[in-house]
């Protein structure tokens, strides 16, 4: 097994050294937050997400040890079932309370781009696991067989959720764009 | 970037076409073992539509940039993890100080052991002193003996 290039920065950390502590989130926070970000399509839920995540590294650090899974695979776990809780309260949120008129578009100014921010919403519109495979291979830029092992899947189950994630994205974003 | 997952030594259209939609267009995201294979077919006539197509819905997700962490909230996690590092220096000493007050403890017990394995236990056959004995045995029936015989 190739070395865990965290795992001295972490034992660091565990071992109460405030310089460690800056290092690791100067080098996880932008990449976990870009993770909550796209999973969940909301910047302060995201960042909410991302500062939970951190308070499980703070509490595991002293007894994190490798086991199959590396330190930054084991992080991407942490924040995707925390955003998976939210998406999921969400889910019981609108079953319990229907609103009586459609959410209102958003302002223009919300979103810089707008191909960014079709992209933002066709990747909400697909399902959560298939929004996962691609926000882990694509943005997060792990290779497929990290993605496969954070996913808990084989890596030809990877390939399968990532084939149909990107057809379905690009459905919803040539519908999308026909409709404009 | 990604490893592989199977060891081909050439790569068809259709495998080709899997990868790329599964993937994307940039060979970077591919499978490490694949990747070879893959750049020579890429060079192929078939190969170029392929990733082409594949290129157009990358072009599409790499418009969707998030913006990096602002100083508020680094700052917020970092002053967070100072106060689980004060936490937990503060268990660290409790628990020093209960191992100290064990270790203590145990030496208490081992040394009432010690002494009560070291000191000799009260015969059975040893007299009690009381007041009916002298120094020089049991003044009762004897002494009585004695009176009668002058």
């Amino acid at each position: 097994m190739a070395a865990d290039p965290d795992e001295e920065l972490v034992r660091r950390v565990g071992a109460g050294d405030p310089a460690a502590v800056q290092a690791l989130v100067a080098r996880k926070l932008p990449r976990i937050l870009a993770l909550a970000v796209r999973m969940l399509g909301d910047a302060a839920e995201a960042e909410d997400v991302a500062q939970e995540t951190f308070v499980r590294i703070w509490r595991h650090a002293s007894s994190w040890r490798r086991g199959n899974a590396r330190f930054d695979s084991w992080i991407h776990r942490v924040t995707l079932n925390l955003c998976y809780d939210r998406l999921r309260r969400r889910r019981e949120w609108v079953t319990d309370e229907v609103p009586d008129v459609a959410d209102p578009a958003p302002l223009p100014d919300a979103h810089s781009g707008e191909e960014a921010y079709r992209v933002e919403q066709a990747l909400q519109r697909i399902a959560p696991r298939q929004r996962e495979a691609i926000v882990l291979v694509y943005y997060q830029e792990m290779s497929n067989i990290e993605a496969a092992a954070t996913l808990q899947i084989s890596v030809d189950a990877l390939e399968s959720l990532l084939s149909r994630g990107r057809r379905s994205l690009q459905t919803i974003l040539a519908r999308d764009g026909a409709d404009e | 970037m990604a490893e592989g997952s199977r060891n081909e030594p050439a790569m068809d259209a259709k495998r080709f076409a899997t990868l790329a939609e599964a993937y994307g267009g940039d060979l970077r995201r591919w499978p490490e073992t694949e990747r070879m294979t893959g750049t020579v077919f890429a060079a192929s006539e078939a190969g170029e539509a392929i990733l082409k197509q594949a290129g157009t819905l990358d072009t599409l997700l790499d418009s969707y940039r998030v913006d990096a962490p602002g100083k508020a909230l680094h700052d917020s996690i970092v002053q967070v993890a100072g106060r689980h590092l004060v936490q937990r220096r503060r268990q660290r000493f409790w628990w020093l100080g209960l191992g100290l007050a064990g270790i203590g403890l145990a030496g208490a017990v081992a040394g009432l052991a010690l002494v009560t394995i070291v000191t000799p236990e009260l015969q059975p056959d040893q007299t009690v002193l009381d007041a009916s004995v002298t120094a020089f045995g049991d003044v009762g029936p004897d002494a009585e003996n004695g009176e009668e015989s002058l």
